[in-house]
């Protein structure tokens, strides 16, 4: 059962809003596709476990140096810059 | 013969030189576009440059690849250097990578020549491209149609003639969705074949890259120059059979071809009736038609939607306002600015499949669901490697309708995820798979049948797939739009 404190909870932890008047349809929603997902409590018990596809396994290499991105690259992109940082004011 | 061979042969005959080429492309995009809306970028700037230097090389007598000079299109979630690459999302807003993906530097190194950027759904959310924040790219066939998703402006770019070849994604479906919608091939590689270095990531363990193309031919050629080990992907290990281009052709005699009746149910009688007569036209090549029972793929759509709703959750983390893309104007503190950033930038669907994922890996839900459901994509793993021991490849439906009216889909999430339930069993086990024309409904709209193959064997699906599309041509149809080479 999804309650509202269930998406109110899982929003925080998302960090997304959910504005009041959509969260009543979006708990109906969330219900739906779990009443969905619900299905594979049918399955019967596996045993073959999953790692990952291709049955790879970890491995090290030398640890090689190589030219990283210039900071002024990177840093195009971002909203806000300075002094070669990504700048995050408090408030705005 | 496949079209980029075509272009090939024009281009080394000086036939058309690739200006005239690029040119003619560039024109169409301009006057298709608004009705088709495949393209979010059109990069006419760079793809010119590119064609010039093609043209530079045929002038100097050199010999030209087969991709060298061959105008196509990259889906929005591909990195390119310097080039808008927004996921179609508002979230990345203004976004220009500072690096390419791996399959672009691939292409480029061979002098593939990008015309532009190719509409999506919002992340590669979505079956029916109507997720994306530009509005979603129509199909071909029929304007009043969706392309299908997420790939769905590569899938209308191929279909429209406004590319020789685009490359999509396919995470539950993505690239074979709108392939078997707008009348393409489209083939979704073993994951591992191809390099993800680059690919804005939605479902990391089912992300692969793949091509949507005119023919069979065209997907072997553009699969077999993009399938190379990367060391900046540790999951991708290249193709392991050789080059896929040469092996098409060669004898079916006696190949087994697989059908699950599961993959049947719930298909519409037009689209079965499609994929039947595929069969009979395998029996008349003689391939072996061998039926058999796959029970646990009815548990597969939610095995799907648990796992790449808890992997996107997890992977669009990164988007918080801080290092690229779109932040929000008013806030107070830095959770606030993050919280207001993401429930602004993102859409509706995207934010759904990251709650859903949160939901499922949360302390409590995670043995019921995430737990389990990886459990289970083990279970479906060896379901179909023990098929695999009775026939060579499965075929299967695309989709299990054509392609719906525009505004459809946006209903009931539950009735699109139903969409994908024929797809996303091979990305759950990894495998290859390749979506060809079966068909047409009584509208003209066209179905596609996939063919699933063994880990690592696109060869084999190829040549099927081939083999098929020499004997029943009249399924590869061409439309209106777009350039008549």
């Amino acid at each position: 059962m999804v309650t509202r404190e269930d998406v109110e909870n899982i929003a925080l932890l998302s960090k997304l809003f959910v504005p009041e008047e959509e969260l009543d349809g979006l708990t109906k929603s969330m219900q739906e596709i779990i009443d969905f997902a619900d299905a594979i409590n049918n399955a019967p018990a596996s045993a073959e476990g999953f790692d990952n596809i291709n049955n790879l396994s970890n491995v090290f290499r030398e640890d090689e140096v190589v030219p990283s991105y210039p900071v002024a690259e990177i840093l195009k992109n971002a909203p806000e810059q300075a002094e070669d940082h990504f700048l995050v004011r408090n408030r705005e | 013969m496949g079209l980029i061979q075509t272009i090939h042969e024009k281009l080394v005959s000086r036939e058309l030189s690739c200006t005239e080429l690029t040119k003619a492309y560039l024109e169409q995009i301009d006057s298709a576009n608004p009705a088709l809306n495949a393209y979010v970028c059109v990069t006419g700037e760079e793809a010119l440059a590119a064609a010039a230097a093609v043209d530079k090389k045929l002038a100097a007598g050199e010999e030209l690849g087969l991709l060298e000079g061959v105008p196509m299109a990259l889906k929005d979630n591909m990195s390119t250097k310097g080039v808008l690459t927004t996921c179609c999302s508002k979230i990345l807003t203004g976004y220009k990578p500072i690096y390419d993906a791996t399959v672009w530097e691939l292409l480029k190194a061979q002098n593939a020549v990008m015309l532009g950027k190719t509409n999506m759904d919002e992340f590669a959310m979505g079956s029916s491209c109507e997720n994306s924040c530009y509005g979603g790219a129509m199909n071909p066939f029929d304007v009043n149609h969706v392309s299908g998703g997420s790939s769905g402006g590569a899938a209308s770019a191929v279909g429209g003639n406004l590319a020789a070849y685009g490359l999509g994604s396919d995470t539950g479906g993505s690239i074979r969705q709108p392939a078997s919608f707008c009348g393409a091939v489209g083939l979704k590689p073993t994951y591992g074949a191809v390099s993800r270095y680059g690919l804005i990531a939605y479902a990391s363990s089912l992300d692969q890259i793949g091509p949507i193309t005119k023919t069979v031919e065209d997907a072997a050629v553009v699969f077999d120059a993009i399938s190379k080990p990367d060391p900046r992907d540790s999951t991708c290990l290249g193709a392991k059979g050789g080059a896929t281009a040469q092996q098409l052709g060669s004898d079916i005699k006696g190949m087994k071809v697989g059908i699950a009746r599961e993959y049947l149910d719930g298909v519409r009688d037009d689209v079965k009736q499609a994929v039947l007569n595929a069969a009979k036209t395998y029996e008349a090549l003689g391939a072996q038609i061998v039926y058999f029972d796959l029970p646990v793929l009815k548990f597969a759509l939610p095995v799907y939607y648990i796992i790449a709703c808890a992997e996107a959750s997890s992977n669009l983390g990164r988007y918080d306002g801080i290092r690229y893309g779109y932040k929000t104007a008013r806030y107070n503190g830095t959770h606030d600015m993050i919280c207001r950033t993401r429930s602004e930038g993102f859409g509706e669907e995207v934010k759904r499949r990251i709650l859903l994922g949160t939901y499922v890996l949360s302390a409590g839900y995670y043995d019921a669901y995430y737990k389990k459901a990886t459990d289970l994509r083990g279970t479906i793993i060896k379901a179909f490697n023990d098929a695999f021991a009775h026939c060579d490849v499965i075929l299967a439906p695309t989709v299990p309708m054509t392609a719906f009216e525009k505004g459809h889909a946006a209903s009931d999430p539950i009735e699109t995820y139903l969409t994908d339930i024929c797809t996303v069993p091979v990305n759950i086990a990894g495998l290859p798979a390749v979506s060809v024309p079966c068909g047409f409904n009584q509208k003209g709209m066209p179905i596609g049948m996939q063919l699933i193959g063994k880990s690592f064997d696109e060869a084999t699906i190829l040549n099927a797939a081939y083999h098929y599309q020499q004997a029943a041509p009249e399924n590869f149809t061409d439309t209106k739009w777009g350039v008549k080479l």
